[in-house]
């Protein structure tokens, strides 16, 4: 199990993000994560949650604040932001599979042509980490063969063969059927046993209640509170957090 | 009614799908008198009437033009190899779609396509009373491509698959030879540009404006849609302006312009100068097909990609541009089918190409009247080409799309 140490993973502070069309999505947002933990992020629709775990792989960039990830300052700087992409994997709401390529084409695509492996080393892992999430069998199919959930344990899987350090969640079970919510579920709470730091943007209390070493509550573009499982769900400190739970629970 | 004969049951689907109320069966008789009265008037044209002397006389300057005679084994040379790849890829596409899947190897099509193939090249040759080593010529290119598809299909199997992958690499290859067979060069005697002509020169620019005309399309469509200020006005700029011209205005454009720019010497022959015309032209149409294509691949897609650590020419490489491509194809190859047609355009600015050729003949008091019978076999040959640009492309397509692909258990 992970104890916690205290090394800093992701590091934002008071970050802030107009959109183009002068939307303020993120006003003032901070976070801290360390190394080996797994935090939970919930919070109402529209207040910024899936902005702002996208800034820390640099998807969407922001306009004040400071945001380190692994040691590495977030700037416009290419390859600083390669660098960081290297590291944070990221699984979304959509899966975003590649549809053109086999479920292992899907995960060897990127070690060999980023980090530059042999390819027979990474399809061994590849092949590995499918039976890990369960789907060893489906190697050589195509994406659109699978199901929902079966093509978010290969997109989880394709997140791990680069071997990140730290795993991004964007709603990984919100467009999903409610039978094939828990596969993934079960997958994720396997990896968070591992050292791996992941950061979850999901309304799935049971998982926060169970995996999660903190739950945070966004709104309105702001870390609200920041509490372990049993203090967020049962005694929160906000009147916002009191409100939120009042509706999901 | 109890002694109503029994119909085989293709007559009556026949009869259910043609007579299936009075109406239909009236339609259905006027049409069928109709599509008989126009064949027969047709046959009866074709084979009493008409008088294919002038084809059967003109057919080597259809063919190549004023090709000199003592090089023209060189083309033959170039067709037996088109052939022989032709069949090589055919098989190897029939043997191995994917490797996943087990396909027949002799699907009806192709056994029909065979025999087509085989027939023309026995009955046309003769039909054209052209001399028996041409009709030898014609019958073992036809059996070398007929060879080439057998074995490729019988021993694709057998072949290590690091040789097959480099198979599709035969054509730009085969495309590089054929230039230096037809222009000459590296030993061979030089031909200059203005004695090609006929079905060659047709060919020819057609194959060098598709060719080219891709990758640049491919640059003008990432360039529309690039963040760079620069890029992107310049290409809209690019594309609007060439999309807003007729074809033939900038033809002659490039034939004056061209000349008057380049100090003298350096100016392109005139058959490239129209060539290249003829690629930045169908370059701004390929762009907006390449880029509705690339409207079709969801943004999820690059993002994925770019979180995985690819950089951005890695995620257009293996990410995007094989699915945005995949898209447009269709109206990528409608495309190419135009530009193939558009280079009758060239006998206006006095190119002698397959149409160009056709009016020199038919302005010979020899052949005067008989411009039916050449009109027909340039509309024939053209749609053999565009027919064979279809066909390809639909194979393609198919082999390209994942989800006609069965499952492998």
């Amino acid at each position: 199990m992970s104890e916690s140490t205290s090394e800093t993973m992701i590091e934002a502070k008071e970050v802030q993000k107009w959109y183009p069309n002068g939307f303020h999505a993120l006003r003032g947002a901070s976070l801290q994560v360390n190394r080996g933990e797994v935090v939970v992020i919930m919070g109402p629709s529209g207040s910024g949650k899936s902005t702002f775990i996208r800034t820390f792989n640099a998807l969407e960039d922001f306009q004040q604040g400071s945001i380190t990830v692994d040691g590495i300052a977030l700037s416009n700087d290419l390859r600083h932001i390669d660098a960081i992409r290297r590291e944070v994997g990221m699984v979304f709401q959509q899966f975003n599979l590649f549809p053109h390529l086999t479920v292992l084409e899907n995960l060897t695509l990127a070690p060999v042509l980023v980090r530059k492996r042999p390819r027979a080393e990474v399809e061994r892992q590849a092949r590995a980490l499918l039976e890990r999430v369960g789907i060893a069998e489906q190697a050589a199919k195509y994406p659109g063969q699978l199901s929902g959930g079966q093509q978010q344990r290969v997109a989880i899987a394709r997140a791990l063969c680069m071997e990140p350090r730290i795993l991004l969640f964007d709603e990984p079970t919100s467009s999903l059927d409610p039978e094939m919510v828990r596969e993934v579920l079960e997958v994720m709470q396997d990896l968070a046993a591992d050292d791996i730091t992941m950061v979850v943007v999901t309304h799935e209390v049971r998982f926060a209640r169970q995996v999660a070493h903190r739950v945070v509550l966004m709104a309105d573009g702001e870390v609200v509170e920041t509490a372990d499982p049993e203090t967020f769900f049962t005694a929160p400190s906000h009147e916002r957090t009191r409100r939120f739970l009042e509706q999901i629970l | 009614m109890a002694n109503r004969p029994v119909l085989a049951p293709q007559l009556r689907r026949l009869r259910r799908e043609l007579f299936s109320s009075p109406g239909d069966g009236v339609l259905s008789i006027s049409l069928i008198v109709l599509i008989g009265l126009v064949a027969i008037g047709f046959l009866r044209w074709a084979f009493g009437q008409a008088s294919w002397a002038v084809i059967q006389v003109n057919s080597t300057l259809f063919a190549v033009g004023r090709y000199p005679i003592e090089q023209q084994w060189r083309l033959w040379l170039l067709t037996a190899l088109l052939a022989a790849a032709t069949g090589l890829s055919w098989g190897l596409l029939r043997a191995s779609p994917r490797p996943d899947r087990t396909g027949t190897l002799w699907p009806r099509h192709d056994r029909l396509a065979v025999v087509i193939l085989v027939l023309g090249a026995l009955w046309l040759p003769w039909a054209l009373r052209l001399a028996a080593l041409i009709q030898l010529r014609w019958w073992l290119v036809v059996a070398l491509l007929v060879g080439c598809r057998w074995a490729a299909g019988r021993f694709a199997a057998v072949l290590p698959s690091a040789l097959r992958r480099l198979v599709p690499l035969l054509w730009p290859a085969l495309y590089l030879l054929g230039m230096v067979l037809i222009s000459g060069g590296l030993g061979l005697v030089t031909v200059p540009p203005s004695e090609w002509g006929g079905l060659l020169l047709t060919l020819l620019a057609a194959s060098f404006a598709i060719l080219l005309c891709f990758p640049i399309g491919v640059m003008l469509a990432l360039g529309r849609r690039s963040d760079l200020p620069l890029l992107r006005w310049g290409s809209v700029l690019y594309i609007e302006f060439i999309r807003g011209a007729p074809l033939i205005t900038l033809l002659f454009l490039g034939q004056n312009i061209l000349g008057f720019l380049l100090p003298g010497g350096l100016a392109p022959e005139r058959i490239w100068r129209a060539a290249w015309v003829l690629t930045f032209f169908a370059a701004a149409y390929l762009a907006e097909s390449v880029r509705s294509g690339l409207s079709a691949v969801p943004p999820g897609q690059f993002e994925a990609a770019r979180s995985l650590g690819l950089s951005y020419g890695q995620t257009l490489q293996q990410v995007v541009l094989p699915q945005a491509l995949r898209v447009a194809l269709p109206a990528m190859v409608g495309q190419f089918i135009s530009l193939l047609q558009d280079t009758t355009l060239l006998s206006l600015i006095g190119l002698l190409d397959l149409l160009g050729t056709a009016r020199t003949v038919m302005a010979n008091p020899a052949f005067l009247g008989k411009s039916a019978e050449v009109y027909l076999t340039l509309a024939v040959l053209f749609w053999c080409c565009c027919a064979a640009l279809g066909l390809g492309s639909r194979a393609l397509e198919r082999r390209l799309d994942p989800h006609t692909i069965p499952s492998a258990t």
